[in-house]
């Protein structure tokens, strides 16, 4: 595996992981709203 | 699935992409160190994205100045915040593209120079309200303070940069109002400017709605 994939799969598990994050926070405030 | 859900889905797809083409499709940039250049697909967007929210807040603030609806004092916090942090990771690409082309993270080049003003200027919007206690008074002079100090930022981003002579490469769009940029590039830049864009506007309307329960609470406990 060369540098830019080991780069791309970093990346693409960081922007995952702060997507889920969002997500999670945005249901708590559904839940909270409703 | 509602609408809402999945354009939150459709941006997780999106983005991801965006990340594997700005790597993996996109073509490496000449006259740039190593693949340095690929930095452009998230400094631009992140740059951009902080420009936006300081307009959304500085509209946000006439609106609250006309009507004195305190929602719209509400999404000029909320839009200054995420600018703020928008500009921040700008600011952090942009050093991390620095090291690499000019060996160090600091150069005090005019946009580095320019950009730490436009941080200063939007903390102190937050040292603003929190230093005044009364909601009221508070809301009035932020939204004064906002539009003031949106007042700087085509000078601090646009104008500023271009009058010194800077180490910063020339913008997408330059001085002769050309394009210079590989096609796949100008592609993948153009996806994710959508793709940040869309995510400023999900994290606005959640601070929004945020504070919207945090004032509710307040008046129930009142």
């Amino acid at each position: 595996m060369n540098d830019l994939m080991g780069i791309t799969l970093v990346t693409l598990i960081i922007w995952v992981g702060l997507f889920a994050y969002v997500y999670r926070v945005d249901r708590k405030v559904r839940r909270l709203e409703d | 699935m509602r609408l809402n859900d999945a354009l939150k889905w459709g941006l997780l797809v999106w983005m991801a992409v965006v990340i594997w083409a700005a790597f993996q499709w996109a073509p490496s940039a000449v006259g740039f160190q190593g693949e340095s250049a690929r930095i452009v697909f998230f400094h631009v967007p992140t740059a951009w994205v902080a420009t936006l929210a300081f307009l959304v807040s500085c509209v946000a603030s006439i609106l609250y100045l006309w009507r004195r609806d305190p929602m719209n004092d509400v999404r000029a916090a909320s839009s200054a915040a995420l600018g703020l942090l928008f500009a921040l990771l700008a600011t952090v690409t942009g050093s991390i593209f620095a090291r690499i082309m000019w060996g160090s993270y600091w150069n005090w080049d005019p946009r580095e120079t320019s950009i730490t003003f436009l941080l200063l200027i939007y903390a102190a919007y937050f040292a603003l309200r929190a230093a005044v206690a009364d909601p009221e008074r508070r809301a009035t002079l932020a939204a004064v303070y906002a539009i003031l100090a949106f007042v700087t930022v085509p000078f601090l981003v646009f104008v500023v940069p271009r009058i010194w002579w800077s180490l910063h490469p020339d913008t997408i769009i330059n001085k002769q109002g050309t394009i210079k940029m590989d096609s796949r590039m100008f592609q993948v830049l153009m996806g994710s400017l959508i793709g940040f864009t869309g995510l400023f506007v999900w994290l606005y309307t959640i601070e929004c709605r945020i504070e919207r329960i945090r004032q509710r609470r307040q008046q129930e406990l009142l």
